[in-house]
């Protein structure tokens, strides 16, 4: 499960989801990639669902890129608990993700391949995404 | 490590004819901003900026459509027509809407027929390498010299059969007549390896083990973090 080794303060404000992703918003690793249509917030847990659903989809045929990491703490007070007494405990890392942003990328399968693998992915994430693809015109 | 032959891709038909009809009515633009850029956009154009050899730079607008389909390729060639003046322009820079994905805005810049031009060409990879291995592409362009008239679309790389440990580099390509490569030889382009073993999400006895441990050790540290807080509100 990815989750930072060490940070600089364990509670944080909720992150900002208006907006668009700034940069990542192309594939640049793989020939292959998921891209956010929507703002969400993805935790660790579901960027691990959504590497083992492709990873088994495609067996050893190819590579898979995680080009997002859950860096930001969201908070959670106990449930019964009265108002006060401070900010809730840490309870999920999550990556604040942004329209635009590619999450995943794949290569080293055919296409057919791929976009079911990519498809099964986006079935465990929280967001509306679509499947890219490398252009060249995009080099 | 075994070397393999790499071969040029030759344009087909359908390719030429789309390289030949490259000829677009470029508009000087006179007014600016964002509210005249939009408004540019909703009647089908694309805002450019034209500039290159010491000239003043020059603001234009093209037609998105057919703009758009040249766009397919990388390094593409505008035969623009500006008020009845004929300019060859290679497109520079494209900035593209990431969610709707559409041309907002590009840089030309002017070239001249049997000028030398620094281009990045995409690497195309074909037929499969050995089975169970897998063809990693390292890098997804390669920078060449070549003629602004003349520059290939795509470097073709046959890795048909190519066995684990395969390497390919830059000098290996073989590159079409008038183009020079740029980048530094020894460069890596294609790897061939059989992929390593990944995790698929079921943990061996010891892995678990280990995640009971961690989990153990983590949720102590943070009650010894909490403790000192509660008794503070307290």
């Amino acid at each position: 499960m990815l989750i930072p080794r060490k940070v600089k303060h364990r509670k944080q404000h909720h992150p900002g989801r208006s907006g668009q992703a700034t940069g990542g918003t192309k594939v640049s690793f793989g020939e292959f990639g998921i891209q956010a249509i929507t703002p969400a917030y993805v935790t660790n847990r579901q960027i691990e669902a959504a590497r083992i659903a492709m990873t088994r989809h495609i067996k050893r045929g190819g590579k898979v890129w995680i080009n997002v990491f859950p860096d930001r703490p969201i908070t959670k007070k106990p449930a019964e608990t009265r108002m006060g007494s401070g900010k809730g405990s840490p309870e999920w890392w999550v990556a604040n993700i942004k329209p635009g942003r590619v999450l995943f990328e794949l290569s080293g399968v055919n296409e057919t391949i791929a976009r079911e693998a990519l498809t099964r992915a986006i079935h465990k994430l929280p967001l509306k995404a679509r499947i890219i693809k490398r252009e060249e015109g995009d080099a | 490590m075994t070397d393999k032959k790499v071969s040029t891709g030759k344009k087909s038909q359908a390719d030429k004819d789309a390289s030949a009809d490259n000829h677009i009515k470029a508009e000087l633009r006179e007014n600016f901003g964002k509210g005249y850029a939009r408004r540019l956009r909703a009647e089908g154009r694309i805002p450019a900026v034209l500039y290159g050899h010491g000239t003043a730079p020059q603001h234009v607008s093209v037609p998105a459509h057919e703009v758009g389909l040249l766009l397919r390729k990388a390094n593409a060639i505008l035969d623009l027509n500006i008020a009845g003046k004929k300019q060859l322009a290679l497109v520079k820079d494209v900035q593209k809407d990431p969610v709707r994905q559409i041309i907002e805005h590009l840089d030309l810049v002017i070239v001249k027929k049997g000028e030398k031009v620094h281009v990045e060409v995409p690497i195309h990879l074909e037929g499969e390498s050995f089975s169970g291995t897998i063809a990693m592409l390292e890098v997804n362009t390669i920078r060449v010299e070549a003629d602004a008239t003349n520059i290939p679309e795509r470097i073709v790389i046959d890795i048909e059969g190519a066995e684990d440990g395969t390497k390919i580099h830059a000098a290996d390509a073989v590159l079409p007549e008038g183009s020079t490569l740029m980048d530094e030889p020894d460069l890596l382009l294609v790897n061939v390896i059989v992929p390593a073993a990944v995790s698929l999400g079921e943990p061996t006895e010891g892995e678990a083990a280990e995640e009971v441990e961690g989990e153990a050790a983590a949720e102590a540290g943070e009650a010894a973090d909490e403790a000192p807080a509660e008794a503070a509100a307290e």
